[in-house]
């Protein structure tokens, strides 16, 4: 029980502690000067500057975790996964606060430093900073404007995809939330527009932007371009939007996000690239069924990604497919399983990566690296409500999600590979 | 060959569904309990929706205006197991992992967490907007009784 007692700290940060100690400190000093009635008046000292009042909406939260995985032949997630003695390399440390200094703004702001494998190498970053003004608000429904950094809203899970305490399992089904795109997909600057209308029907809900994808950074440059090349990338203008629509209070849940990501190359002296552009267009559909013990959770994408007019390679256009069918059971409030089927081809024209492997001598033995299926099976201990404890065992058929950063030599991988993976998590 | 997995994993699942009971159920039988708020509020009844919303932290302002401060339970307390599925029709966990999300996604914040009737009362009574749920036998004049349509 004592444990509990941590969630009623929530709300008190370092300064707020400080801010009541100092006020305490000072009034028991002047508390004390009232006691010395004898003492000859004294000149009449400049008064102390008011504190300021903390506001009593300002919250404080964080979590931080780590992870430890382990797998099979020689394919490394996050680290030297495959070595004997695993990798530790997988770490997520976040604070963030929000205030609402009146009742239809609210300020937010996430820092955030993720570690995880070569791709990731934990530095601390603005995961998001907004400012959101509810512009209409009534019994029914309400209309509102974002802006600053916001999270893409992309799927269930894209938007908190770097808090343990909100994902389903240690790792968010690749499929879909995989590293390569991560970088594009994770948050953008601009300004986004969100509404929402609730009715005996359900609720229905939207938020959409205009946006700059963050692209700036040698890894979002190897993630896009698969290296290191002397030009740059820079962001252009970019779309971003989602419906949700949520029956009986969210017992059912569906969504439909779509977002078009637009990104340049800006060439460098002597490069052998000329000035491209990608374009990264993803469209996911999910859907959940929530009942007391357990929940079924599917998502569907459909992602289009095209290079044009690099000059050393030719223009790429393909659609990529993933989809993942989950299953959630509580067996008390504290313990949880689930298990997954995941599934994923980079070419939706060419599942097996027959067509890929064929094209160039260099390939062969590589088709592999063109599609996974992964079943996971995950348990979850919520020891207390601020302490997470995570065990989970991926079988993977094919290596399109592992990163070439981690496994610089494509060719030592094997198709058929296990995961397991150990993950502890602290939050307030 | 997927259609297999899965149906592996939902006879798993019904298999689990069947052989457990769930200890959670013991927690409908509660004494009797209001929604109550600060007497500030005006509002004297109140749509399920908007009491969703509210406790959704999606609804943030009442009618006149004022800013609504959400009081609850942890989440394992009674009290806020039986509220949240025969007021709100969610269960605790739902409720949970939206404030999660809206916490960790900066689009929204957190109720107050009260460890204790004792604190509900005080609390509810003492802020302004305030609205959290009490058993009747802990809730006296400081705070007034919500009816919903």
């Amino acid at each position: 029980m004592s444990s509990r007692s941590n969630s009623c700290m929530r709300k008190h940060s370092p300064g707020a502690i400080i801010v009541i100690a100092l006020s305490a400190l000072l009034w028991s000093l002047s508390a004390q000067a009232d006691k010395l009635p004898t003492l000859p008046m004294l000149p009449k000292l400049p008064t102390l500057p008011k504190l300021p009042p903390l506001p009593h909406n300002l919250q404080i939260h964080g979590f931080a975790s780590q992870s430890w995985l382990m797998s099979s032949g020689n394919n490394n997630f996050f680290g030297k996964s495959s070595s004997d003695s695993g990798s530790f390399d997988f770490r997520e440390l976040g604070l963030n606060a929000s205030m609402r200094p009146l009742t239809r703004l609210q300020f937010s702001a996430q820092m955030l430093s993720r570690t995880a494998g070569e791709g990731s190498p934990g530095n601390v970053r603005l995961d998001f900073g907004f400012m959101d003004y509810t512009y209409f608000s009534g019994e029914s429904s309400q209309l509102g404007i974002r802006l600053g950094r916001m999270k893409t809203p992309l799927g269930f899970y894209n938007d908190t995809r770097d808090v343990p305490f909100t994902r389903p399992s240690i790792l968010l089904p690749q499929s879909i939330y995989f590293d390569r795109t991560r970088k594009l997909a994770l948050a953008a600057d601009g300004v986004h527009l969100y509404g929402e209308h609730r009715s005996d029907l359900g609720d229905v809900s939207f938020q959409a932007g205009v946006v700059r994808p963050l692209v700036l950074g040698a890894e979002a440059e190897a993630a896009v371009l698969g290296g290191q090349f002397p030009g740059h990338l820079a962001p252009e203008i970019s779309y971003t939007g989602r419906v949700n629509y949520d029956l009986d209070g969210g017992r059912i849940r569906f969504a439909v996000s779509a977002s078009q990501l637009n990104i340049s190359y800006v060439p460098g002296a002597g490069d052998i690239l000329q000035a491209g552009s990608v374009r990264f267009t993803p469209l996911i559909f999910s859907a959940q069924y929530n009942a007391e013990r357990w929940s079924l959770t599917s998502e569907y994408a459909l992602r289009r990604l095209e290079y044009n007019n690099f000059g050393a390679t030719p223009n790429m256009d393909f659609y990529g497919e993933s989809y993942y069918f989950q299953g959630v059971y509580r067996f008390t409030p504290e313990w949880e399983g689930i298990v997954r089927y995941d599934a994923q081809v980079t070419d939706k024209d060419d599942p097996h990566g027959k067509k890929w492997a064929a094209e160039r001598p260099s390939r062969a033995g590589l088709a592999h690296t063109r599609f996974a299926k992964d079943i996971t099976v995950g348990l979850r201990w919520n020891i207390t409500p601020e302490f997470m404890l995570r065990a989970e065992y991926h079988h993977v058929n094919g290596t399109a999600w592992l990163s070439t950063l981690d496994n610089p030599n494509t060719g030592d991988l094997s198709q058929r590979w296990n995961l397991f993976s150990i993950l502890g998590s602290y939050r307030f | 060959m997927i259609t297999k997995k899965n149906t592996g994993g939902f006879i798993l699942l019904l298999c689990l569904l069947l052989g457990i009971n769930y200890p959670i159920s013991m927690a409908w039988a509660i004494e009797p309990y209001e929604i109550v708020t600060n007497p500030s509020v005006n509002e004297k009844t109140l749509p399920k929706s908007s009491l969703r919303a509210i406790f959704g932290m999606r609804l943030h302002t009442w009618p006149d205006g004022t800013a609504i401060r959400v009081f609850v339970m942890p989440d394992d307390a009674p009290l806020h197991v039986a509220f949240s599925k025969e007021k709100l029709n969610v269960f605790p966990y739902q409720l949970r992992s939206t404030w999660d999300r809206l916490v960790f996604s900066g689009t929204g914040q957190a109720p107050d967490t009260v460890m204790s009737p004792e604190e509900m009362l005080a609390r509810v009574a003492n802020t302004p907007g305030a609205i959290g749920y009490l058993t009747k036998s802990k809730t006296d004049g400081r705070v007034n009784v919500l009816e919903i349509k």
